[in-house]
């Protein structure tokens, strides 16, 4: 349910080290996240080459009954994005931590990921 | 990652809810849905299943093969007496001249203002014996009206949990109650009387969803037992359990108003695409003076559907803009997963017609939706 090998924020995402574009983090949601949110229906991520802040909205994810906002898991420029989601979103419901993944960044702190969630941490938090 | 849900889109007259509701009712196959692994979520005072595997999956299911959902929620009033029909044809809008005895008919309760105190389904048992099917929300202040004008000897009772209902929908509905030896292919809008073994039920072919099925009025003791028998001689069929999700999507598809969005005290039947059911040549019924008027002057506003022109869903309460036309104000809206595009039914100014392009501020954003007649799907339940 919650990979060791990830860290993740209380915001539902989880992110992996390293990404596959140099020097970056992959960001998805987690399963919990996509088990409350349903069908995903439309996901709208950041561009390539945007700024994106830590702890702030960097795009939206609308299923068929809820809308959600994605937020930047670390500060950093955005370097690639999962297309595959335009036609395809319910990859995020059927595989959130491999095929669902969202968007790629790199950190503008080299140290930002050490600085997330545990997968200990972020069940303590989901489970209560 | 915050969520803002929006179930009280399929939550009928939420707005008519306290602030601080009540203990939620359960219906009686609550375990059977916490064994399926339902999403629950609040219906008119009910603790009801939203979802079991997916509102997508669960709604296809009903477009291409059948689903089962548990409406037990739903209102059962009987009026029973000699003079009933007469009694309810004075009342409610529809004429019940229209259908003979063992028919149902969708009618409306009104105010004397014209506002929908409610929308219901009457099964017309005999001139002395109807059974009205109500929503969950309003089914107490129908109980409530009808019982206070009611002539001597004609008695209304509140059934609420005498009987639970069960709603088998999809193309492939009559080959599951066939293999359970249940009558099929009666005419739709009729009802005939069956036993399951000793179980003695209703057979409807009525539904809320634009395919061809039927709904079953079963003893409250014994739904348990359609419901297992259902989905035993269902697999074959690929009869999947649905939830009150996929019943709202597949409603919208249809463009079928749902009473507290798009019906309501504030939204008469002719604003609301139920004009039909109101029978103005019936010498009196509640609200028929107010309603003979707003048909005569025509309704300033009328509810259309709306249909996404790029990727955008529009949510209950968005507001519309129609050029010079002015604004209007989405009541239902959701992905439609057989067109899976965003649609909805928007209240709008009469001036705007079919073909017409508005927009809708979508938190913010502005987009594009074409002005469409309902259905939005090619379906039919008949």
């Amino acid at each position: 349910m919650y990979p060791e090998d990830l860290k993740y924020t209380a915001e539902h995402e989880w992110v992996r080290s390293p990404g596959e574009a140099e020097g970056s983090l992959r960001v998805g949601i987690t399963d919990f996240a996509q088990e409350q949110l349903g069908d995903i229906v439309y996901v709208q991520l950041p561009a390539v080459g945007d700024e994106v802040t830590g702890g702030e909205t960097c795009g939206e994810l609308e299923s068929t009954k809820s809308v959600s906002d994605l937020y930047a898991p670390v500060s950093g420029r955005v370097v690639a994005r999962n297309e595959q989601l335009d036609a395809t979103p319910e990859k995020i419901n059927s595989d959130p931590y491999g095929e669902g993944w969202m968007i790629e960044i790199v950190p503008a702190d080299p140290n930002a990921f050490d600085g997330l969630l545990s997968a200990d941490e972020y069940r303590a938090q989901v489970e209560g | 990652m915050s969520v803002t849900t929006h179930e009280d889109e399929v939550t009928s007259g939420s707005n008519e809810e306290p602030d601080v509701p009540e203990e939620l009712a359960r219906t009686a196959l609550y375990e059977r849905h916490v064994e399926l692994g339902a999403k629950f979520a609040a219906f008119g005072g009910w603790e009801m299943p939203l979802q079991y595997q997916g509102i997508v999956d669960e709604h296809n299911a009903v477009r291409g093969e059948v689903g089962l959902f548990d409406v037990s929620h739903l209102g059962k009033v009987s009026i029973i007496g000699p003079g009933a029909r007469a009694f309810v044809d004075s009342c409610l809008t529809n004429s019940l001249d229209k259908i003979e005895a063992g028919e149902a008919q969708y009618t409306l309760c009104c105010d004397e203002s014209g506002g929908v105190v409610d929308d219901m389904i009457v099964y017309l048992r005999s001139d002395e014996e109807l059974m009205l099917v109500p929503n969950a929300a309003n089914s107490d202040e129908v109980v409530r009206r009808l019982t206070e004008a009611a002539p001597e000897g004609v008695d209304v009772r509140d059934h609420q949990r005498r009987y639970g209902i069960l709603a088998l929908q999809g193309p492939n509905s009559d080959a599951v109650l066939a293999a359970l030896w249940i009558p099929v292919g009666h005419d739709y809008m009729s009802f005939v009387d069956a036993h399951f073994h000793e179980i003695p039920i209703t057979v409807c072919r009525t539904g809320y969803t634009g395919e061809r099925g039927y709904e079953l009025i079963i003893p409250w003791d014994d739904v348990h037992v359609l419901w297992d028998a259902l989905i035993a001689a269902g697999e074959p069929q690929g009869v999947v359990p649905c939830g009150l999700g996929a019943r709202d999507t597949l409603r919208t598809e249809m463009g079928y108003p749902l009473h507290g969005q798009d019906l309501s005290k504030e939204i008469s039947p002719f604003q609301g695409r139920a004009g039909w059911a109101v029978a103005l040549s019936k010498p009196s019924f509640w609200g028929r003076d107010a309603l003979a008027r707003e048909k005569e002057s025509g309704p300033a506003r009328r509810l259309r559907g709306i249909q996404a022109l790029d990727r955008a869903i529009p949510r209950p309460g968005m507001t519309v803009t129609a050029g010079n036309s002015g604004t209007g104000t989405v009541t239902s809206g959701t992905f439609s997963p057989t067109l899976r595009q965003g649609i909805g039914l928007a209240l709008l100014p009469s001036e705007v017609s079919e073909g017409d392009q508005v927009t809708v501020d979508i938190r913010g954003r502005s987009e594009s939706f074409e002005v469409v007649r309902p259905p939005f799907v090619k379906s039919s339940p008949s």
